[in-house]
C-alpha cells in the first residue's frame, strides 16, 4: 500500500511517516499542497492523508482540485480544527474520514484500514470488536480466547445489532425491534434471556449492561 | 436637611423639581403682587370715574340741590356705600355748620379730586363748579371703596392661589415621569446577564439620553471585542499547541513500540500519562473558549431528547467509569426534549459525569436521572463521591480551582465550562450532597425553563 502523507509540521510529518513505514507502508511526505497535487499527479497512490492547515494551497483547495481533476483517491483529512462546520465542509468535499489532532497512531492506522476497506468495496463479513468475533456467514461468534459457537437465529440478530456499532448502547425497544419482525408477538424478559444465554455461551464479560439505558459491547480497546 | 442638600446634589430629578417648583413659586408671587396693584388701581380709578360722571350728569340733566338740604343721600343700601353730595359754601359766606350727615368741608377746596378726612373718616371728594356758579362736592368713603377695590384685586389673586399648589404637585410626578426611560434604562442594562454584551435598544430615548446609550453601546461593543479578543487568544495557543503536542505523543507511542527494558517502559508509561493529561487540558481549554464564544450558527439550537444524549454522553465514558469498577447509569429519564443544542447540553453533562468519575472511589456509583417541575426541567447527575464542603461552591466554577485535599489530575476546567454554557443557555445550576444527611457525595442539578415547543 502506498500513502501519500501530506503534513507541514515537521515533527508531526517525521513520526507519522516513520509510524506508516513501522506498520508496512509505502509512505511518502510532502510538506505543501502544491507538492501534493504533483505528487498525486506523478503517482498511483492508495490513500492521500491531508492535513488541512497547509501553507499556501490549504488543504480543503487541495481536496478541491483533487475531485475537479476526478481524482478519486480516498482521502483522510487530519486537523487540528474542530469547529463543526469545518469538519462538515472536509467532507461534502468528498474526504472519507477525518481525524481530530492530537491522534494517537493507532487510531489513525484503524481509520486508514477501514476507509481502504469501505472504498473497495469488501465489506468485512466478520464483525469484531477484539472481545468477540461474529462470522455474519456462519452465524458462529468466537469469544477473544475461545473456541468458536454456534448461535441461534434470535442470539446471532441480538449479537449482530449490537456488534455494528460496538461501544453504542442499545435499548430493549432497540434490540426487540431488531428481534422481531411487524405483527410477531414480543415475548417479556426474551432479550434478558438471549443476554444471557449468550453470555453463558460467550463470557459474562461479553455484553455489557448499563443501568437504566441498556445493553452495548464495548469498542475496540 | 443634609439630606436633603445631598439629595439635591445627587439627584438630577430632584434638583429640576425643586428648581422648577422655586422658579414657579417666585414668578406666581411676582405676578401676584403686580396684579394685585394693577387691579387695585384700576379699581379706584373706576370708582372716580363713578364720581364725575355723577357730576357729568348733574350738569346735563340741570338737577338741583334743594336748598335745604345740603346732601343727598340714597335712602337704601350699605350705608358705607353712600355717595354724599353736597354744596359747598361760598368762602365769603363764613362759616355754617354743616347739616345732619353732611361733611364738614373747608369752603375754598379747589376743582378737582381731592382725599380728604372728615367726621373721623377718609373720604375721596370731587369738586366742581356748576354753570349756575355754585360748587358742589361729591364724595365716597374711602374705606368702602378700598374694601372693594381690595376684594376685587384678590380675586385677580385666586387663581394664582389655586394653580400653584396643584403645579407642586404636578411637577415632581411629572419629572418622575419623563425620567422613566433613564429608570427603564438602567434597570435593564442592570438585569443582564454576565454574558449579554449585546448593545442597548436606543430607540424611544429622548435626545438628551440617546448620546450616552450610544457611549454605553460603543462601551459594550469594546468590550466585546476585547472579550473575543481575549477569547480567540485562548483558542488560537491551543490550537497551536495541538501540533507540538501530537508530535510529542505520537512519538512516545511509537516509543512504546520498539523493544524496550521494563524500567524504561515503565517510564514511558509515566510520560505518556503526562502527555494524556496535556492533550486533556488542551481539549478543555478549546471547549471553554468555544463555550464562551458566540453561538456557532452552524449548530441547530435543539431540541435535543434528553434520553438520547444521556445515551450518547454514556457511550464515551462507560469504558472510563468501568476502569475504576465505577456503577455509572441512569434512574429516571423520561423523553424530555431541551431548546438546546446537543453540542452545549453533551458538554455540560460529559463534563459533570467526567468529574463525578475522577472524584467517586472505586466501586462508586454514579446515576443520572431528568424530570419534568412544572415548566422546569432537571437534570441532575450525582455520586458517591466526597461531595464538595459548602463554603468551597462559589470558587469551584472559576478556572483551575481544586477543591482541596484532592489530588485528582482533572484539567481544573470541567466546572467552568459547565457554568459558561449553563448561563448561556439561560440556565441555573445548583451544587449540594447527594446524601445531605451524611453530607457526602456531590448532586449537581441544572434546571432549564422549558419554552412552549412550537
Amino acid at each position: 500500500m502506498r500513502v501519500l502523507l501530506v503534513e507541514d509540521d515537521p515533527m508531526i510529518g517525521q513520526v507519522v511517516r516513520d509510524a506508516l513505514q513501522d506498520a508496512a507502508y509505502a509512505a511518502d511526505w510532502v510538506r505543501n499542497g502544491q507538492a501534493a497535487l504533483d505528487a498525486l499527479a506523478a503517482q498511483h497512490y492508495d490513500l492521500a492523508l491531508l492535513d488541512l492547515g497547509l501553507p499556501g494551497k490549504d488543504g480543503l483547495e487541495v481536496l478541491d482540485t483533487l475531485r475537479a481533476r476526478r481524482n478519486l483517491i480516498p482521502v483522510l483529512i487530519i486537523t487540528a480544527r474542530d469547529a463543526l462546520h469545518d469538519r462538515l465542509r472536509g467532507l461534502d468535499a468528498g474526504a472519507d474520514d477525518y481525524i481530530l489532532k492530537p491522534f494517537d497512531m493507532a487510531e489513525l492506522l484503524a481509520r486508514m484500514r477501514a476507509v481502504i476497506r469501505r472504498r473497495n468495496g469488501q465489506a468485512s463479513p466478520m464483525l469484531d470488536n477484539g472481545v468477540v468475533t461474529l462470522d455474519l456467514a456462519t452465524k458462529q461468534a468466537c469469544a477473544q480466547d475461545g473456541s468458536p459457537v454456534q448461535l441461534s437465529g434470535r442470539e446471532f440478530s441480538l449479537l449482530q445489532a449490537l456488534l455494528m456499532r460496538p461501544g453504542a448502547i442499545l435499548s430493549r425497544a432497540e434490540l426487540e425491534d431488531r428481534l422481531y419482525g411487524w405483527g410477531e408477538e414480543v415475548e417479556s424478559n426474551a432479550v434478558e434471556f438471549l443476554i444471557h444465554a449468550l453470555r453463558r455461551k460467550l463470557g459474562h464479560d461479553v455484553i455489557r449492561n448499563v443501568r437504566g439505558l441498556g445493553w452495548m459491547v464495548s469498542k475496540h480497546s | 436637611m443634609d439630606g436633603f442638600k445631598t439629595q439635591l446634589k445627587a439627584s438630577l430629578q430632584f434638583r429640576l423639581s425643586f428648581i422648577l417648583s422655586a422658579v414657579i413659586v417666585a414668578v406666581a408671587g411676582i405676578a401676584g403682587v403686580f396684579s394685585f396693584f394693577s387691579a387695585l388701581d384700576e379699581a379706584h380709578e373706576l370708582q372716580d370715574d363713578v364720581l364725575y360722571q355723577i357730576a357729568e350728569l348733574m350738569d346735563q340733566q340741570h338737577l338741583v340741590l334743594a336748598p335745604g338740604n345740603a346732601s343727598a343721600h340714597l335712602a337704601d343700601g350699605d350705608q358705607d356705600s353712600y355717595i354724599i353730595i353736597q354744596r359747598l359754601g361760598p368762602p365769603a359766606a363764613g362759616y355754617r355748620p354743616p347739616p345732619e350727615g353732611a361733611l364738614s368741608l373747608p369752603g375754598n377746596l379747589a376743582e378737582g379730586m381731592h382725599t380728604l378726612e372728615s367726621r373721623g373718616d377718609t373720604y375721596r371728594v370731587l369738586v366742581k363748579s356748576r354753570p349756575s356758579g355754585e360748587r358742589v362736592a361729591i364724595a365716597q368713603e374711602t374705606d368702602f371703596r378700598d374694601g372693594i377695590a381690595r376684594e376685587s384685586a384678590l380675586r385677580t389673586l385666586m387663581p394664582f392661589l389655586i394653580l400653584v399648589p396643584i403645579l407642586l404637585l404636578i411637577i415632581p410626578r411629572l419629572v418622575r415621569r419623563l425620567f422613566q426611560p433613564m429608570a427603564g434604562l438602567s434597570g435593564e442594562i442592570d438585569r443582564r446577564s454576565f454574558e449579554d454584551l449585546s448593545p442597548v435598544p436606543d430607540r424611544h430615548l429622548p435626545t438628551e439620553v440617546r448620546p450616552f446609550v450610544i457611549a454605553i453601546n460603543r462601551l459594550l461593543t469594546r468590550l466585546a471585542r476585547s472579550r473575543e479578543t481575549q477569547r480567540r487568544f485562548v483558542a488560537d495557543a491551543a490550537h497551536e499547541l495541538r501540533s507540538p503536542m501530537t508530535a510529542l505523543s505520537l512519538q512516545a507511542e511509537r516509543l512504546g513500540e520498539s523493544d524496550l527494558p521494563p524500567s524504561a517502559r515503565e517510564r514511558l508509561s509515566a510520560l505518556r500519562q503526562g502527555i494524556q493529561r496535556g492533550r486533556n487540558l488542551l481539549d478543555q481549554l478549546l471547549s471553554l473558549a468555544k463555550a464562551q464564544s458566540a453561538v456557532d450558527p452552524a449548530i441547530t439550537p435543539g431540541p435535543t431528547s434528553i434520553p438520547v444524549l444521556y445515551r450518547r454522553v454514556l457511550e464515551d465514558l462507560i469504558p472510563q467509569a468501568q476502569a475504576k469498577a465505577v456503577d455509572l447509569g441512569v434512574t429516571q429519564v423520561p423523553d424530555i426534549r431541551i431548546q438546546a443544542s446537543e453540542l452545549d447540553l453533551g458538554a455540560i453533562i460529559r463534563n459533570l459525569v467526567d468529574n463525578a468519575i475522577r472524584y467517586t472511589p472505586v466501586g462508586g456509583r454514579i446515576d443520572l436521572s431528568a424530570r419534568e417541575v412544572g415548566d422546569m426541567v432537571e437534570l441532575c447527575v450525582s455520586d458517591t463521591g466526597p461531595g464538595i464542603p459548602i463554603p468551597e461552591r462559589k470558587r469551584v466554577f472559576d478556572p483551575f480551582y481544586r477543591v482541596l485535599g484532592t489530588e485528582q489530575v482533572g484539567s481544573g476546567l470541567g466546572l467552568a465550562i459547565v457554568r459558561t454554557i449553563v448561563a448561556r443557555l439561560g440556565a441555573d445550576i445548583d451544587l449540594d450532597f447527594s446524601d445531605v444527611a451524611a453530607e457526602t457525595g456531590l448532586k449537581v442539578t441544572i434546571r432549564f425553563r422549558q419554552t412552549p415547543s412550537a
